[in-house]
């Protein structure tokens, strides 16, 4: 259990704290700079718990802020407290909209409001949202308009401690529409000469939720486990669909499906809480061959020049079009004077990079376009420097298609009470995350 | 907007510097007592600011005070605000808020009665806690569940502030049936208060009892409640242990769903109540159950960063015990070349325990992703995969296998230059392993060693240099010019630290014969004059003996310089059965990221507590400080409190004594498996000897004394 937490700057100097405990001296947190120096002073290994004085410092970063809680027990338990530090950075988020040194200062009084709203004497507590919303509604300064002021005294909500704990009654829409977003980040390793080493898909199921009273959904997905809860799913030959269904590896969800019922009848049903949230997720190891293939062939002439020679192609159906291709291409640091022959998209150097990059607006499946680049390197150089091995990263984005052929087969809204009909809208996206590299030779 | 207006004039129109200190707190005092509600509101907005800047503005205590009995909730809250914060510095102060704080408990508002409630029972006067008792009470058994969860945890509170008073407030035993409540979250937040009192003092209440007759009521609440609340519950229910194999099926059949829960913690406070009751069913490796925690460890790969090292750290506990749980995850490992430094190193060492040994294409796999990774820039990254590629060699063991990977360590001993140390240690390590009828690969490490110059230059660890050593005396045949380098080693031998000296003491009496005598006399002469370290004296000491002995004395040498060392099995360190069983009690705490026991912990804090009642020990080491400094500033060093006094002493005797012990810990899990290799020779000679020697316990030379300190952790 957490005895604070503070919200410090880059060099570990508070901006605002609030303590749960007095078992850690508030004089602990003058250390934490000097601890984060003397760990940096070390080696650049900086793990994110520290110990001095028996005081445990566990901390996370977050654009320019660090977020660090303080305990004085070896019994606490860590997975909670980063857990709950990502949570209350989303949640402040949802507030003040980016979290940084200047929104934390501006935005003081409702973050004292908050942690003590989600934070008890350390404990987490309540860390929904949209419940917050409902009776914290102190101003935020980024909020364009804060919610209306009701005349009536803020009370917390009765469905906060009960089982849905996450949606307030009494939500009218005049349109009950529901949104799903099927987003699939594909995560790959392609070694230099072309052998993909590690693919992943990452895929989660975003839920825009513009629905009335207390509706309780149904999702449907061509899931062999979810789809077929006999056992047939483990004979191939048998699945009669025209796509075989296909099955999906640690499932995660939202806090609002029921688990059990997933569990035990392969269902996944619930009760959405308002507006956007991540239903769930899932990750997928099979081997798939790489989208956006691409192949650099870079020649050094050390002290004269290099040459780049690149190739990239989009291995996707000839219908399908790969959006806002960005092709990152690592440059020694010392290289100058670029010069670049290419067909398609834009490219330029990036000093601050040190790479250079490569845009294609819109790539379509079945093309294969290339450059050849080359830049001059100083006759000059130093010999003890290091050479430094970065990939290259490549980023896109795949409308209406998913790599891992998951489909939305229905999704169905029952509202017990209202009755009304509604309108899902599915929509499909592939994309790179944020580990698509292929090493360079 | 309003705001936003008004700031972007203030910004404007300032030029004049800001108005004095004395004159803002006159301003503020004169908004808070302004006829004009939003006035004051903002005054009381404007002093909380001052006050989050880290600015005294406990003087405007009163007039804010005067603020707290209005009925806008938003207000009253911005001065609950403030009392919480001066509640600690100021207690007295907040004497004056009581009658308030009172009526307010009774409030219809629930947020209100909350909010009395939880400061009434922060601030640590005596004079407020004895009207804590009738609005504990009440809020105890109040309608409103969300009142309810926070007065359960008040009496922890109150119970941190207040043993004596809370407990004859009989408050524990409202608290203990606030488990039967209806409301899971009253129940996990009961939970949390009261493992926190057991916590503080295991007699008042008796937890695991309680645990043990509420499981099939926890396993109900724990469908219905908050993902904070589920990890709580599943906390306790990690505590329990089940009656039987029936009850032990019943509770993992009813946890798993929630290992697909999307908050990673919950996932883990999962996986421990699973393998807590996973030794008490029938289950072969084939089981879905494993197949379904190796999936969940999997997805916690996907979190941030910090998660997946807490992650890892504990994957690295849970393998020990279950090895063949993630054998077919190898890629989910791998390094990502965005992840931070402090998770590549613990994925190297997950990836290297990971991989099955019976299986050569995940071995051949491994070995050029290593490879890879030694390739990079990071310094702290190349070398733990150079130690790594040592490590898979062993484990794979196979001489064809354990070949290769010796010619990739020769090739980047020869290209990266300033990782020598580490290539060194590591070729060594497989020399040891294959043993010494493995001519080509000794040639082929030793020419590479053969052409340093001086090692000084090549060499700057201990630790290498040991190695260095090791293989001159392993392998004299390989070495011209054994002569000269060694007396080089000579010359710097007293600037070198002790695992380098006793090395060469042990090289050098080894080769004796080939050496001239003079080389012997002059390190015998130095190792027992010119050095510090008592064990390197000792050894020194020693063989000078046997040297002298008269005699039998060749045998004796024969015997102590020619026994033959048996070949290392495995260079990865593992924890001893009851470390690791306690670990595994304690997943996902912050001791299983350290590999340290909580109870390693609580005996010193018990111990401390035992000395200095109430007040923490840094409290008062820096009051004492304070004290200090002021008493400097007056010329006046000598008078101050004999209390802060004895408690400098204590506090210093207990940290250094912690500290102590600290680092002999820290020393004797991580190098001590290296280190135990490297002192074979040593120990093998001082059993062949029998002598009796007298620094046996001391744990630098003995690596069995520390790993008994080690279970004793």
């Amino acid at each position: 259990m957490a005895s604070s937490i503070y919200f410090c700057d880059t060099k570990g100097k508070t901006i605002l704290s609030r303590r749960y405990r007095d078992d850690v001296p508030a004089s602990a947190i003058e250390r934490f700079p000097a601890l984060l120096l003397e760990a940096e002073h070390e080696s650049s290994i900086i793990p994110p718990c520290l110990t001095h004085n028996d005081v445990q410092y566990l901390f996370v970063q977050h654009n320019d802020i660090y977020v660090l809680t303080m305990s004085r027990s070896l019994s606490v338990n860590v997975a909670q407290i980063f857990s709950f530090l990502y949570k209350l950075i989303a949640v402040l988020e949802e507030y003040v909209k980016t979290v940084e040194e200047e929104s934390i200062r501006d935005n003081f009084v409702i973050i004292y409001e908050l942690l003590d709203e989600m934070l008890d004497y350390g404990i987490p507590q309540i860390t929904e949202t949209k419940m917050l919303k409902q009776y914290i509604t102190q101003k935020s300064f980024k909020l364009i308009k804060s919610a209306k002021k009701s005349k009536n005294v803020v009370r917390p909500p009765s469905q906060l401690t009960k089982s849905v704990s996450w949606r307030p009654e009494g939500i009218v829409y005049k349109k009950n529409e529901a949104f799903l977003d099927v987003v699939e980040s594909i995560n790959m390793l392609i070694s230099a000469n072309g052998q993909v080493l590690r693919s992943e898909i990452l895929g989660k199921v975003r839920v825009k939720s513009h629905l009335s009273g207390m509706p309780d959904l149904k999702l449907g997905l061509n899931d062999k486990g979810i789809f077929s809860s006999d056992n047939s799913a483990d004979k191939p030959g048998e699945s009669t669909g025209k796509r075989a269904n296909i099955e999906l590896e640690d499932l995660k969800f939202h806090q609002c499906v029921r688990l059990s019922k997933f569990e035990n009848e392969k269902i996944i049903t619930f009760i959405p809480p308002d507006g956007d949230f991540e239903l769930m997720n899932y990750r997928l190891s099979l081997p798939i061959k790489p989208l956006i293939w691409c192949d650099a062939k870079i020649q050094v002439h050390s002290q004269s020049r290099i040459e780049i020679h690149c190739r990239a192609k989009a291995q996707i159906k000839k219908k399908s079009t790969a959006n806002s291709v960005e092709i990152l291409i690592p440059v020694p640091e010392d290289a100058d004077s670029p010069k670049f022959r290419y067909s398609h998209g834009s490219l330029k150097y990036v000093p601050e990079k040190n790479a250079i990059l490569w845009k294609i607006k819109s790539f379509t499946g079945g093309k294969e376009y290339s450059f050849a680049a080359q830049l001059g390197l100083p006759s000059m150089s130093d010999v003890d420097v290091p050479k430094v091995k970065r990939p290259i990263q490549v980023k896109f984005q795949i409308p209406y298609f998913t790599t891992s052929g998951i489909q939305v087969r229905y999704l169905k809204v029952h509202e017990p009470k209202l009755q009304y009909q509604s309108y899902p809208w599915v929509r499909y996206i592939t994309e790179s995350g944020d580990d698509y590299t292929i090493r360079t030779a | 907007m309003e705001k936003k207006l008004k700031k972007l004039l203030q910004n404007a129109t300032r030029v004049a510097p800001k108005i004095s200190k004395k004159g803002e707190l006159f301003e503020l005092r004169n908004g808070l007592v302004s006829p004009y509600p939003q006035t004051r509101k903002d005054a009381i907005k404007k002093t909380i600011q001052q006050m989050t800047l880290g600015k005294d503005v406990s003087s405007l205590f009163p007039d804010i005070l005067k603020n707290i009995a209005a009925s806008d909730v938003e207000q009253k809250k911005l001065v609950y605000l403030y009392v919480m914060n001066y509640a600690e510095t100021h207690p007295e102060l907040c004497i004056l808020a009581v009658n308030t704080f009172v009526s307010d408990a009774q409030d219809s508002n629930p947020l209100v009665r909350c909010m009395a409630i939880r400061t009434m029972s922060m601030i640590r006067v005596d004079k407020i806690l004895e009207y804590v008792e009738i609005p504990l009470r009440k809020t105890l058994q109040d309608d409103n569940p969300y009142v309810r969860k926070t007065a359960v945890i008040c009496v922890a509170k109150l119970f941190a502030l207040n043993k004596e008073l809370c407990q004859e407030l009989g408050v524990l035993e409202d608290l203990v049936s606030a488990l039967e409540d209806s409301n899971p979250m009253v129940v996990a937040n009961t939970i949390a208060a009261l493992s926190d009192i057991y916590e503080a003092d295991p007699t008042v209440v008796p937890l695991p009892l309680l645990i043990q007759k509420h499981v099939s009521q926890f396993l109900l609440a724990l469908n219905e409640c908050t993902e904070w609340a589920r990890i709580i519950i599943l906390g306790a229910l990690a505590e329990y242990s089940a009656r039987d194999a029936l009850e032990a099926e019943q509770i993992i059949d009813r946890v798993t769903p929630h290992l697909q829960h999307v908050n990673a913690a919950v996932v883990l406070a999962t996986v421990k109540v699973v393998i807590k009751n996973l030794p008490l069913i029938q289950v072969n490796s084939e089981s879905a159950i494993f197949s379904k925690i190796s999936s969940a460890l999997v997805s916690l790969m996907s979190t941030p960063p910090e998660m997946q090292y807490v992650a890892l750290r504990n994957i690295r506990i849970i393998l020990q015990k279950y090895p063949q749980l993630l054998t077919r995850e190898l890629r989910i490992f791998y390094v990502k070349f965005n992840d931070p430094l402090y998770l590549k190193l613990e994925k190297i060492d997950i990836l290297v325990r990971l991989v099955d040994p019976s299986n050569l294409k995940q071995c051949t796999l491994l070995l050029a992703e290593l490879k890879e990774y030694a390739l990079e820039f990071e310094p702290e990254f190349v070398a733990r995969a150079i130690i790594a590629l040592s490590q898979l060699g062993v484990k794979y063991s196979e001489i064809k296998f354990v070949r290769k990977v010796l010619d990739i360590l020769v090739e980047l001993c020869k290209t990266r230059d300033s990782f020598q140390d580490d290539c060194l240690v590591a070729m060594c390590n497989l020399l040891r392993h294959a043993g010494t009828g493995e001519e080509e690969m000794i040639t082929q490490v030793c020419s590479l060693a053969q052409v340093w110059g001086s090692v000084e230059s090549v060499l700057q660890t201990d630790y290498a240099k040991c190695n260095y050593i090791w293989l001159i005396g392993q392998f004299p045949g390989q070495f011209d010019n054994l002569q000269r380098k060694i007396q080089t080693l000579l010359d710097s031998f007293t600037q070198e630290e002790s695992l380098t000296q006793m090395s060469l003491l042990i090289c050098v009496v080894k080769l004796h014969t080939m050496l001239p005598g003079s080389i012997l006399q002059e390190l015998l002469n130095l190792a027992t004059t010119s050095t510090n370290e008592v064990d390197v004296r000792d050894m020194a000491i020693m063989y000078w003996r046997c040297l002298s002995l008269e005699g039998s004395n060749d045998d004796l040498i024969n015997q102590l310089c020619n026994s033959t060392l048996p070949e290392i099995s495995n260079t990865l360190d593992t924890f001893s059965p009851s470390l690791l069983e306690t670990l595994l009690r304690e997943l996902s705490l912050l001791s299983s990221i350290y590999y340290r026991p909580v109870a390693t912990m609580t005996k010193f804090n018990a111990h401390k507590s035992n000395h200095v009642k109430g007040k923490q020990l840094d409290e008062l080491k820096f009051m004492a400080r304070d004290e200090i400094i002021r008493n400097m500033n007056e010329d006046n060093l000598l008078d101050f409190e004999d209390d802060s006094n004895s408690a400098i002493n204590v506090g210093a005797t207990n940290g250094s004594t912690l500290n102590d012990l600290n680092d002999l810990f820290d020393f004797a899990t991580e190098p001590i498996q290296e280190q135990s290799k490297s002192e074979q020779p040593l120990e093998e000679s001082l059993h062949d000897l029998t002598l009796n020697r007298t620094d046996q316990s001391h744990s630098n030379v003995n690596p069995n004394k520390s790993r008994e300190l080690l279970d004793l952790f």
